[in-house]
């Protein structure tokens, strides 16, 4: 399976600061990648490199084989979308028309919007299960249901790679399991889903495959129970990480402590 | 009645009241004419004859003097209100306003500048055009300061507007102070605004930058509505933001600034038409725009009438009469703004 999106020995400065130093990163379609690591890791500016919006230094990103800077900016936008943490969309703006701003990358700032627009829109819609709120003002909506009218957002630039930064950290869990479920729908479509989880637990629960970034380096990857049991885990976070099977042994529940 | 339904009916409505105003503002003055005689004059102009038209002085107001001022105010307001309306989305605030955010004193800057350098005897142009790179300065000048920190909040927005509109006027007044005396007459008729004696000249001059800039803007509706999610959000969607931004100013200043140079300070028409509009249009530029053009036409060409109609023997400054309006809306709307954080 070839990867849609790849980082290769990537490094990254923001500001003065050496964010990534090196970060070796594949994703192939379909793939579900859950991104962890402690705060200042360097995450949200590893999703925001791939999203190609921010300069890299020594290394490369290649979208479908190619760096993204041989990309067009609407080529790679129509391939890549990132979903933010937070809609900073205005309160008044309706749930579709904010949809099809998705939109924006297929036809540009003047070009009117096609059936095959509309019918984006649509699906995106639906698979976020936010058909009836269409025609609501975002700042009627629930936390909740603003996140999934920014994933729909994401989900009508009809991309082969969703990057998502915490989508899940202002939710309920029942928006949670939702959202999950909604990422897992997509990947069936073969989208590549990478996400950036901060709640360990739902990441282990959610991912196939899972990233720990600690200090700007790729510190393990694999399976969660991979991940989360290593040496490199319990380093990076600090904290005593035990994972006790439940069930039928194939999910396990995470125990934290603090070590000492 | 759907949403789509009560959208049709507020355009319909303003498509309606724009046209009656104009008809009002042309009866009404210091020599009153008849609405019907107004009607058929125009009529008669277009080759169909009813009835009996105005007499001859009264023709001689309706079309040398009246219309051509009842038309800038129709475009200064047109042309305000959609700068107002496209600032709001750049913003991402819906009570930013050339006038708060010192884009007309930054105008008048750039106008008194021309006048006192000689420049505006010498060249048709220089006063308009070096009022729109005053109205370009503040406006950058704006957004680098508010910019500086990340998006500003709406009180540091409104903050540095007056800051810089406190800039402007202060150099304004230097320059007023230093202009030999023939020249500050000029000055001080044109700082004080309004309509009074424009003709035809002046609408070619409003037109010719109000027309393209205004359209311009227009056309820039879907990108003013990417760029309202936030930087980053419409960095993704690969809209260029800096390239955009930039353009809308420039655009804005094209409009702001001989409109400024015509009209003098009109100021809180762009805020008061889109922000009242975008709870009967939603946010969407492509109606916020053109609904904004509508209202704010209507909005000052009736502000021009109270104007001319509302003082016994002189006339009342057109800023005056907007702002009288305005302030009190801009302070309620404040309020609510604030409320909701």
């Amino acid at each position: 399976m070839s990867a849609v999106l790849e980082a290769r020995g990537l490094w990254v400065d923001r500001g003065r600061r050496t964010v990534l130093r090196g970060v070796d990163l594949s994703l192939g379609p379909g793939e579900g990648l859950a991104l962890v690591g402690p705060n200042a890791a360097g995450k949200s500016t590893l999703v925001r490199t791939l999203a190609g919006l921010l300069r890299t230094g020594r290394g490369d990103v290649l979208l479908e084989g190619r760096p993204l800077a041989a990309w067009a900016r609407p080529a790679i936008a129509r391939r890549v979308a990132l979903v933010a943490a937070e809609d900073a969309a205005p309160d008044r703006l309706a749930v579709e028309d904010r949809v099809a701003l998705g939109r924006y990358p297929h036809r540009g700032p003047l070009a009117p919007f096609t059936d095959e627009d509309r019918a984006a829109v649509l699906r995106a819609l639906r698979q976020t299960e936010i058909e009836h709120l269409a025609r609501r003002p975002l700042g009627t909506l629930s936390a909740g249901e603003r996140q999934l009218a920014l994933l729909a957002r994401g989900l009508a630039q009809d991309p082969a790679v969703l990057l998502l930064d915490e989508p899940a950290t202002h939710l309920d869990v029942r928006h949670q399991l939702h959202l999950f479920r909604v990422l897992d729908d997509v990947r069936q479509h073969g989208v590549a889903v990478l996400a950036v989880i901060h709640d360990l637990q739902r990441a282990a629960v959610w991912a196939p495959r899972m990233a720990l970034l600690d200090e700007g380096r790729i510190a393990a990857s694999g399976s969660p129970v991979e991940v989360l049991e290593s040496e490199a885990a319990g380093r990076a976070f600090g904290v005593g990480i035990r994972g006790l099977p439940v069930a039928d042994g194939s999910e396990r529940l995470w125990r934290f402590e603090v070590r000492g | 009645m759907s949403e789509r339904d009560r959208r049709r009916l507020v355009f319909a409505a303003f498509a309606a009241v724009l046209p009656l105003a104009l008809l009002v503002a042309l009866s009404r003055g210091s020599v009153p004419l008849p609405m019907g005689g107004v009607l058929r004059s125009a009529l008669g102009r277009v080759g169909v004859a009813w009835g009996s038209p105005l007499p001859g002085t009264g023709e001689v107001i309706l079309w040398s003097v009246r219309l051509p001022r009842v038309l800038i105010a129709a475009l200064v307001g047109g042309g305000l209100a959609v700068v107002g309306a496209s600032l709001q989305a750049l913003f991402r605030n819906p009570l930013a306003d050339a006038g708060l955010l010192g884009v007309g004193p930054g105008a008048a800057l750039g106008a008194v500048l021309a006048v006192d350098l000689g420049w505006a005897h010498e060249r048709f142009l220089a006063m308009p055009l070096s009022a729109c790179a005053g109205a370009l300065l503040a406006l950058l000048l704006i957004y680098a300061i508010a910019h500086a920190g990340g998006r500003p909040t709406l009180s540091g927005l409104l903050l540095t507007g007056l800051a810089v509109s406190a800039l402007a006027a202060a150099g304004t007044s230097v320059l007023l102070v230093a202009t030999e005396e023939f020249r500050v007459r000029t000055i001080l008729f044109w700082l004080a605004g309004g309509l009074e004696g424009r003709g035809y000249e002046h609408l070619a001059l409003v037109a010719a930058f109000v027309g393209p800039g205004a359209l311009a803007l227009l056309l820039l509706a879907r990108p003013l509505d990417v760029l309202s999610l936030g930087e980053e959000e419409a960095a993704s969607l690969s809209l260029p933001v800096h390239g955009v931004r930039i353009l809308v100013f420039g655009l804005c200043a094209l409009v702001a600034g001989p409109v400024t140079a015509v009209a003098g300070a009109v100021p809180f028409v762009g805020l008061i038409a889109p922000h009242a509009l975008r709870a009967l249009v939603g946010p969407p530029s492509r109606r916020l725009l053109p609904a904004s053009f509508l209202a704010g036409a209507a909005l000052v060409v009736i502000a021009d009438v109270a104007a001319r109609s509302l003082g016994q023997y002189v006339e009342l400054p057109l800023g005056s009469v907007t702002a009288f309006v305005g302030a009190p809306y801009f302070l309620v709307a404040l309020r609510g703004q604030e409320g909701r954080g």
